[in-house]
């Protein structure tokens, strides 16, 4: 197997036009007399082995100058290569019939054989069920074995099958072992936590034709993934240049439907829950999105590149000359034979530039956006971008309403995964073994069948990655929060829809709607800007109906915009002022009061509330602008009551000298 | 032009209507009265009605101060919403009075209108043969405003999500709407002259209770629901209007008249909108939007409980009916989804006929700024003593007069003790009024006033307390 993995990260895509992008620098693994590159998909390493020395990476945090681990083994032939989940022991297979582990720290080595001549191995897995540590498939079956902390192997169980070939994913947990003269019974078991699950037994589709009416299957054809949680299966068949989806239920294999072939190789990358399907005679790639019914490709097909890959430019790395036969890294081409495309997403990434430009359903595309993990800034910016062009293009409101509700449901529905996770979490730390060493017999028992249980759907509890994994793609979700939408959508569009603002409350509304639905909050600046629109449009009853309805929450600065905007309207300006009375924010509600004339009203509510605040002169001076001199009297002795040393104030000696030059007849 | 009622003893009611620039000359005094009721009485007493009235106008205008010899069971501000009511619902179907006179300058044209709309209007009034104008016994209710349904927040934003949806169902040109939800008003789009109109026309005619005819109604709009059939029985010959012995309109086009106010002539179709072939077999009817001056078609919609009337610019219908059955379409299309979910959302809400009864109290709350009145239901201050109803009936004829006094928005407080010790209280503060009958005889002012207090605070957001 010589393949040259590279892994995806996020990064900005460049300017070329592709979806998908081959992350480079690549990871290079020059080591001298190299005998062969194995990947450990379950433990994420990429393993190169020579005559007596092992070599391995983490591909799981990717870095391309990490340097490798090197362990030492005795030297004979390798046809596979595996560590167990916690790294501790390497085992290789060395032919059909025999197996060595090598214990990386005690130096311990055991063989382990198979009856020769009857049955033979094709290979074998580790695993993290609670039954077994390790699984062995031979020609005549699967044995099932634990292994202890002293590498003493003890067969559990045997799974008596006739074998031509398999595939096992570590990601789906689940083994496929393909009987029959065309290789097409497949039966399946699932080793996950929750402990060894046997899938009923299917047939795959395969069309056969004059030239071949006995097509075979090759493991190459098969492939596992999974997608938003989902296992499906993929099935090449050639003679109908179709790709069969099937799906896994606990106890029932669907097929799903099928998606067209352009080219006689085939290979599948998942990357953010999206089936890259690589045609590679063609050299491009077609994405789809399985979450959807839909089996239309979610862009068109456009070809594999490299991220970052910059023409002669030689990269910093500098530990090559080594004797790696495909790592001439300068000249680049793309789908070489010599390709494997690893589960899940080696090789690959995509960047969502191209899909949004391709994409004519805008709620659909906010929907898959939301879906995103993977440069989950970027699907948010492109989502609040989207968002702003639909208002400002003035699409029908129904259609913006949907995009909203997309937008604000996948939010409602982040956080409140984000508290569900954290539950979760801590049932998974529970069950799932730690995997520390070869000594998972300990905690074995714990990890009973319960998180199956707990998955409300039908389908087969997936062993997801790691807490870890979910975690960090929680933190950099593409949901948008109520107050950004607001932020950056409404607010910014307000100054170019103002003369369009009947259109914009209308979304406004159906914005709180979707909140209010979602039990949400929203920053009520949203208010403030209703309260003007409503105003701008002199939809005067409307403002009255959401102001006494609550649809427009009420706050301080809600109420200063009525007064406001009730420069053209009494009825709006009342509004205001209820409010302010209604929030108790009596300072403000007197100086308003004053403002409008009723200086008596505002001066009788300040003497019942003891509101001192009020600076006594807007009294004086709204009475003494009414020229009714009774009030001025009046006042004058109210505020002396009401302000302690009032009559000392030069304010009370100006005022009452004009009381007394202009009438000598009221007595203060 | 003049509109005026007048009434002995309550038992012959004449209403007429008569434009003063008109008959100037002796011998042509009959060219004034432009419609009278009843309409059996001699033209000499119809003109010295009319010449009563003149008189009376004349006088109102040189004097300010109102005629306080007028018996305690009338309040003429209550009496003057009728004729206020009737002539709005008229402008609102036909246009101005003004603006029929001048296209025909004869007279027959508006006289042809306003006979028979204001027979058909005065069916509503009357109970058994009798018609019946709001005494003191409607003293805790105000005609000529809109009563609305208390919405939660999220009820309303469903409700404001669907007016959205109506908005635009007409494409471009915003349509506008009124829902009704019984006999409240759930929302407007209107102002609110214009929704206190259309809000009237809706509730005599068009609401779920309006259609099933025979149901009693708690509005005071619908008082003589079982009229129709009384007249139809031509018991009350004199409310007849039989379109024969109309005298044409020329003006007209249909060279018929249209009787908006018709009564038993609306029913719900298949698709749930309201039919009539008032205004002709297939045409839809079109109404006067005061405020924007502009005539739309008026269509109704109803789901259960729920009435809506959609308003669609006049403008935005070229081709007649084909493109109202589209906007019907589009209703059906856009807005049914979001009907059904508001009319749940209230229904489960609703709390009945006495849903804003408080017990305890008896209650008219009047918003003057926004034309909305909520009370008491009738059921519950009909246990009122006619004592109590008519100290309520004295306080309101008191604070109608010190409004027209003093013109601009003054707050005042009003107590009268009753005869029979009830306590009749009044608050008014800048456009809001607040009336209330209270019967523990043994509380003294201090309660009582403490108990509006409380009122004021706990049901209308503390807009009338005095503390």
């Amino acid at each position: 197997m010589s393949s040259r993995p590279s892994s995806s990260q996020t990064s900005v895509g460049s300017g070329a036009l592709s979806h998908a992008y081959i992350q480079h620098p690549s990871l290079r693994c020059n080591v001298p007399e190299s005998r062969g590159l194995f990947y450990d998909d379950a433990n994420r390493l990429l393993i190169c082995v020579t005559s007596s020395q092992v070599f391995s990476w983490e591909t799981a945090t990717f870095n391309p100058d990490v340097s490798p681990s090197v362990d030492s083994i005795p030297e004979g032939p390798i046809l596979s290569i595996r560590c167990s989940l916690g790294k501790k022991v390497i085992a290789v297979q060395r032919s059909d019939c025999e197996i060595q582990f090598f214990h990386r720290e005690t130096k311990q080595t055991l063989t382990h054989k198979c009856k020769a001549g009857s049955e033979s191995i094709l290979g074998f897995f580790w695993s993290d069920s609670p039954l077994c540590d390790l699984a062995v498939v031979k020609t005549s079956g699967m044995d099932l074995f634990a292994c202890d902390s002293a590498m003493n192997l003890r067969l559990v169980e045997t799974k008596k099958v006739n074998v031509n070939w398999y595939i096992y994913t570590h990601e789906s947990r689940l083994v496929l072992l393909a009987s029959g003269l065309q290789c097409k019974t497949i039966t399946g078991f699932q080793l996950s936590t929750a402990g060894v699950v046997r899938l009923p037994k299917f047939e795959m589709t395969l069309a056969t034709t004059e030239s071949n009416s006995k097509p075979i299957i090759s493991p190459g054809d098969v492939h596992l993934i999974t997608v938003y949680g989902r296992i499906y299966c993929l099935q090449v068949d050639m003679e109908a240049m179709l790709l069969h989806t099937y799906r896994f239920y606990r106890d029932a294999v669907v097929q799903q439907g099928s998606l067209p072939i352009y080219s006689s190789k085939l290979s599948v990358s998942v990357v953010d829950n999206l089936l890259l399907v690589h045609q590679i005679d063609a050299k491009v790639v077609i994405i789809y999105d399985l979450f959807v019914d839909s089996r239309a490709p979610v862009s068109a097909p456009l070809p594999l590149l490299w991220r970052g890959y910059q023409g002669s430019d030689t990269s910093s790395q500098q530990e090559n000359e080594g004797t790696e036969s495909s790592t001439s890294s300068e000249n680049i081409v793309m789908y070489e034979d010599a390709w494997t495309f690893l589960v899940p997403d080696l090789i690959l990434d995509q960047t969502n530039k191209a899909i949004s430009a391709s994409s004519s359903d805008r709620s659909s595309l906010l929907e898959f956006l939301q879906r995103r993990k993977l440069e989950a800034n970027k699907a948010k910016q492109l989502c609040l971008g989207i968002a702003r062009t639909l208002i400002l293009e003035r699409r029908p409101a129904t259609q913006v309403t949907q995009a909203i509700d997309v937008l604000v449901t996948a939010y409602s529905y982040s956080v409140k995964a984000g508290i569900y996770k954290e539950l979760k979490n801590e049932k998974t730390t529970a069950t799932t073994p730690t995997n520390d060493g070869a000594s998972p017999d300990n905690e074995r028992g714990r990890a009973s069948g319960s998180s199956i249980d707990e998955e409300e759907e039908v389908e087969m509890n997936l062993p997801s990655g790691s807490a870890d994994e979910q975690q960090e793609s929680q933190l950099s979700s593409p949901a948008i929060s109520p107050d950004e939408l607001y932020k950056f959508v409404f607010a910014s569009v307000e100054e170019a829809m103002v003369e369009e603002s009947d259109y914009l409350v209308a979304i406004i509304t159906e914005f709180l709607r979707s909140i209010s639905a979602e039990k949400l909050k929203v920053d009520l600046n949203i208010y403030v800007m209703t309260v003007r629109l409503l105003a701008h449009s002199k939809r005067f009853a409307e403002l009255s109906l959401f102001t006494t309805n609550k649809i427009i929450e009420p706050s301080k600065e809600v109420a200063l915009q009525l007064l406001e905007s009730g420069g053209q309207n009494l009825r709006v300006r009342k509004l205001g002022l209820d409010m302010l009375r209604q929030l108790s924010l009596h300072h403000e509600y007197i100086s308003s009061l004053v403002q409008d004339g009723y200086y008596l009203e505002a001066l009788r509510y300040a003497q019942k509330r003891k509101v001192t605040s009020v600076r006594s002169s807007l009294f004086l001076e709204a009475a003494f602008a009414s020229n009714d001199m009774q009030h001025l009297a009046a006042i004058l002795r109210v505020l002396s009551e009401l302000i302690p040393g009032f009559k000392e104030t030069s304010e009370y000696y100006t005022f009452h000298g004009l009381l007394n030059e202009t009438s000598s007849s009221v007595a203060v | 032009m003049g509109m005026a009622s007048m009434n002995s003893s309550g038992e012959s009611l004449k209403l007429c209507v008569f434009d003063l620039r008109r008959g100037q000359n002796e011998g042509q005094e009959l060219d004034k009265i432009l419609f009278f009721y009843p309409p059996d009485v001699t033209f000499s007493t119809q003109l010295s009605v009319i010449g009563l009235s003149e008189g009376l106008i004349t006088f109102t205008r040189s004097v300010v101060e109102k005629n306080k010899e007028i018996e305690a069971i009338w309040r003429v501000d209550a009496l003057q919403k009728v004729l206020k009511e009737v002539h709005s619902l008229f402008v609102m179907f036909h246009g101005s009075v003004r603006s029929l006179l001048d296209k025909e300058p004869s007279g027959g044209l508006i006289r042809s209108h306003l006979y028979p709309f204001i027979t058909d209007y005065l069916n509503d009034l009357s109970v058994g043969k009798k018609l019946q104008l709001p005494s003191f016994r409607e003293t805790l209710k105000e005609r000529g405003t809109v009563q609305m349904l208390t919405l939660a927040r999220d009820a309303a934003l469903e409700v404001q999500s669907l007016v959205g949806v109506l908005d635009s169902c007409a494409g471009t040109l915003r349509c506008h709407s009124v829902i009704l939800f019984h006999d409240l008003l759930v929302s407007t789009t209107l102002s609110p002259d214009d929704t206190v109109d259309l809000f009237t026309f809706s509730v005599m005619r068009l609401t779920s209770n309006a259609l099933s005819s025979g149901t009693s109604s708690w509005s005071y709009l619908r008082k003589g629901t079982s009229l129709s059939q009384t007249s139809s029985r031509s018991t009350s010959p004199q409310l007849l209007v039989s379109s024969d012995s109309l005298p044409s309109g020329n003006g007209n086009d249909a060279g018929r008249v249209i009787r908006p106010l018709q009564h038993n002539k609306w029913s719900k179709g298949k698709d749930g909108f309201l039919v009539t072939d008032i205004w002709g077999k297939d045409a839809t009817p079109t109404i006067w939007l005061h405020q924007r001056q502009e005539r739309v078609h008026l269509l109704a919609y109803q789901h259960k409980y729920l009435t809506l009337v959609l308003l669609v610019p006049t403008e935005a219908i070229v081709n007649g009916e084909l493109d109202i059955s589209f906007v019907k379409h589009q209703v059906t299309e856009n807005a049914s989804a979001k009907l059904l979910k508001v009319e749940e959302k209230l229904s489960k809400g609703w709390g009945g006929e006495n849903a804003y009864h408080v017990s305890g109290y008896r209650y008219l709350l009047v918003d003057n700024d926004m034309e909305v009145s909520r009370a008491s239901p009738p059921g519950k201050v009909a246990t009122l003593a006619k004592e109590t109803l008519l100290a309520v009936n004295k306080l309101r004829e008191t604070v109608d007069a010190e409004k027209s006094r003093t013109k601009e928005e003054k707050d005042m407080e009003i107590c009268i003790r009753a005869k029979n010790n009830a306590w009749a209280i009044a608050r008014v503060t800048r456009g809001k009024e607040l009336y209330m009958a209270l019967e523990k005889a043994s509380d003294t002012l201090l309660d009582a006033t403490d108990s509006v207090q409380s009122f004021s605070n706990r049901y209308c957001n503390g807009t009338f307390s005095m503390d």
